[in-house]
């Protein structure tokens, strides 16, 4: 499905990821593998630190820590904020929504709208477009978008197909109208039918939580895991981004009249190294224009990946100019999205560390 | 937060209900209250009976059935759906969305977006407002809005703030454009700050279940709960339903140039029929305009009660013409919106009862 | 604020013959949820004023309640 809007732009970006760092070398202790082969495992996927939050950590405290900086450094004021984003697997709570508590701790106004959208890795994007059909109304002029997740505290420590993979974290991206006639082209899709790829079987009313559901089981390929703790199947996933996602960006470029050359950074979301550098290969596009370093530094933070490539690697230069940058998000839905668009000057683009 | 959407339209409207129904007479044992007590409080709150689901029924079932049937129907075909949006507190799973596997088990094409928002009372009309947005692209045909919760499953039997005026359906909202500009107006308004009026406290991240969050105890005479169950400040909500309703329906109502004589009907979320009546007196609106029976036949079923009021009370009115009318949602958030638009003449409006999948896949 | 009249109310939310100004609130029988809720309605509907639950928590007597409503009158 193609979007096309107009005058719309990203202002600002701020990335909070937890301060607590874990190294693969601890996570490995607890796999009943061989250390050589976590090792292995290790150099293909890119492990090595990744940031998780501390116990009773949750997606609001890193918000509203994220939301204080920017009020306190004056690049964002309370009144301002005419719509509050949140995209979020893990809310604090089944109700209310999360973005009602965030605007509640706060103090924002009552003018204005609070959305919880449960989105997994297609997040950002999603959520761009979110924000850009919101700045349609008139009474809206600025979007805060959150995208966020403590998904680390739903990783089984015996599972080693997820549990060093996963990071926390949390971006803020604060959305406006743009004085200049840009054109901003995306595109989404949807297949439900593979919705069991990636997914926590219990906690939600399909399967309450339970003593039964907190219980480990041994789950193949010596991992254990319980029903409360998230799965992936990380083969299935891979077919299908090399599948989906190729041909979804040159579909949305060629109906945008931009060629791949043109594109200056492809800003991927971020399974695993080794995933990322599969796709850049099918894509033939060169390493050093799809970054693929944030899982190695910080874990794959869910729909918080593409904001972190940004504000990691491009931080100066999109403060100081234009780019013209291709979004590709995809993952758990499954859902696959991809945006072209013009990305900075940012007000703002950092990466805080929440304490 | 005001907003205005041109030349759209609902199309269709079915809402589900799970056919078990228990009648507070049957039940009021349960609540440890005298008969004198149970005389009062049936009167009070005019209850009668309500629906709820069986344990292995989500709500994403009541709202499967009811676009099975609007496919049978003939006034949906399954390429026309561009958009699931799925509102409800109570997922099949917390990941993936469960409109996602909506999506899977309706066998749709790839070219659909998918979401789910977690919203309560006032979820119909922040659905309406996320359909209406989602029909300014182009790409986007008809947006099917599920609407659905199974509250009985955040509460035990003997509780007798809750479980009485709770009631579990579905529905699912066709909604899609039309030539005519039939402009709706829409005002929307949060307060976190006053969370604590109605929410689950364990479960989620902030306190996660637990042994400890699934005991079960006896918080008050007739109220045994945990702390994965709802908590209702009733009095809190009481003051929030007559403070700050009538306001943005005032609003409402001027930014659309109506009056409460040009309002035909007004569908209003039904926390139980005491509020909506206290309230729509207060405001001097005539009782015959504000349907006001959902409690008493079904329940309080959260976002899906204002679909489940248009297809009780007023489905023949519906498919027959046009009406001008006033929707509010209010409720946990604290959330509330309300809007002002044309309603009819609908494709298909009914209430239904859901049925096991036997047939229905 | 007619004191005879409001005492006669409350008795007829507390489903008790009479009321009287010193009864402590919390002695009643139907002294519950759904009393607090008829009480905010009545003091909406009959005295014009909206009254919180916090503030109906805070008060020991009917005298107490009483007071509370008419100070809101003024």
């Amino acid at each position: 499905m193609n979007f096309t809007f107009h005058r719309k732009r990203i202002a600002g970006v701020l990335v909070v990821v937890p301060e607590n760092e874990r190294s693969f070398s601890e996570d490995m202790k607890n796999f009943n593998f061989p250390e050589a082969r976590s090792l292995k495992l290790k150099e293909v996927m890119g492990y090595d630190k990744r940031r998780v939050v501390e116990p009773g950590v949750c997606v609001s405290d890193l918000a509203v820590f994220g939301l204080e900086h920017l009020l306190g450094e004056g690049l964002l004021k309370r009144d301002e904020i005419d719509a509050l984003l949140l995209v979020t697997q893990t809310p604090d709570h089944f109700m209310p929504a999360t973005s009602s508590l965030i605007q509640g701790r706060l103090g924002l106004k009552q003018d204005m709208l609070c959305l919880d959208i449960n989105l997994a890795c297609a997040g950002f994007v999603i959520g761009l477009m979110q924000a850009f059909m919101l700045l349609e109304q008139e009474s809206v002029n600025k979007v805060v978008l959150i995208n966020a997740d403590v998904l680390s505290r739903k990783a089984s420590p015996k599972d080693r197909n997820i549990y060093p993979l996963i990071g926390d974290g949390a971006a803020i991206t604060i959305i406006e109208r743009d004085d200049e006639d840009s054109v901003i082209h995306a595109s989404v899709k949807t297949d439900g039918s593979r919705a069991g790829a990636l997914i926590i079987p219990a906690g939600g009313l399909r399967l309450p939580s339970s003593p039964e559901t907190a219980h480990l089981e041994e789950v193949g390929d010596n991992n254990l895991r319980a029903k409360d703790h998230v799965f992936m199947d990380g083969s299935a996933i891979f077919n299908f981004v090399q599948t989906e996602v190729p041909p979804l960006i040159e579909n949305l470029l060629a109906r945008a009249g931009v060629t791949s050359e043109e594109v200056d950074y492809f800003l991927c979301h971020q399974p695993n190294r080794f995933m990322l550098e599969k796709l850049a290969d099918k894509m033939k596009v060169p390493y050093a224009r799809m970054p693929n370093n944030v899982v190695e530094h910080f874990g794959n933070n869910g729909s918080v990946t593409i904001p972190t490539v940004m504000a990691y690697n491009l931080r100066e230069r999109l403060q100081r100019e234009q780019l013209q940058v291709c979004l590709a998000a995809y993952g758990g839905g499954l859902a696959w999205s991809a945006m072209l668009l013009k990305l900075g000057k940012l007000a703002f683009n950092n990466i805080i560390e929440y304490k | 937060m005001k907003c205005t959407f041109k030349h759209k339209r609902i199309s269709s409207i079915i809402a589900v209900a799970p056919s078990q129904e228990y009648r507070f007479d049957d039940e009021y044992a349960n609540f440890k209250m005298t008969e004198a007590q149970a005389r009062r409080f049936k009167k009070m709150m005019s209850l009668d009976r309500h629906r709820i689901a069986p344990p292995d029924v989500c709500a994403s079932d009541l709202c499967l059935f009811g676009v099975h049937r609007l496919l049978e129907a003939g006034v949906l075909k399954k390429e026309e759906i561009s958009a699931i949006v799925f509102i409800s507190q109570t997922p099949d799973y917390i990941l993936p969305p469960t409109s996602n596997v909506i999506h899977g088990k309706l066998g749709l094409g790839h070219d659909v977006i998918c979401l789910d928002i977690n919203q309560g009372c006032a979820g119909f009309l922040v659905g309406l407002q996320q359909a209406f947005m989602l029909l300014e692209i182009p790409a986007v045909t008809k947006v099917l809005l599920l609407t659905g919760d199974t509250g009985s499953k955040q509460m035990t039997r003997e509780n007798r703030i809750n479980y009485p005026i709770n009631g579990d359906a579905g529905a699912a909202t066709v909604i899609e454009r039309c030539s005519e500009e039939k402009t709706i107006y829409m005002d929307i308004k949060n307060d976190g700050s006053r969370y604590k009026a109605l929410m689950i406290p364990g479960g989620g991240y902030r306190m996660p279940s637990s042994v400890e969050t699934l005991k079960l105890r006896e918080v008050e005479e007739g109220v045994v709960k945990c702390l994965e169950h709802v908590d209702m400040d009733g009095a809190a909500i009481f003051n929030f339903t007559m403070d700050d309703i009538p306001p943005q329906i005032e609003e409402v109502l001027s930014f659309s140039g109506e009056t409460r004589d040009s309002i035909q009907y007004f569908f209003l979320h039904q926390p139980n029929p005491f509020i909506v009546t206290q309230m729509t007196q207060k405001m001097k609106i005539p009782q015959e305009k504000v349907p006001n029976n959902v409690v008493s036949l079904y329940g309080n079923c959260s976002s899906t009660t204002i679909p489940l009021n248009i297809a009780l009370n007023a489905a023949e009115l519906m498919l027959a013409g046009t009406r001008r009318v006033c929707l509010s949602g209010f409720g946990v958030g604290l959330t509330w919106v309300s809007a002002v638009m044309d309603l009819g003449p609908l494709d298909f409006c009914k209430l239904v009862d859901y049925e096991p999948t036997g047939s229905h896949a | 604020m007619d004191k005879q009249e409001f005492y006669q109310r409350l008795a007829e939310i507390l489903d008790v013959e009479e009321v009287k100004p010193e009864n402590v609130l919390k002695d009643f029988d139907g002294w519950d949820s759904l009393a607090i809720l008829s009480l905010l309605a009545m003091a909406d509907a009959k005295y014009g004023v909206s009254v919180k639950a916090e503030e109906i928590r805070a008060v020991v007597t009917a005298e107490d309640l009483a007071r509370l409503i008419e100070a809101k009158r003024k």
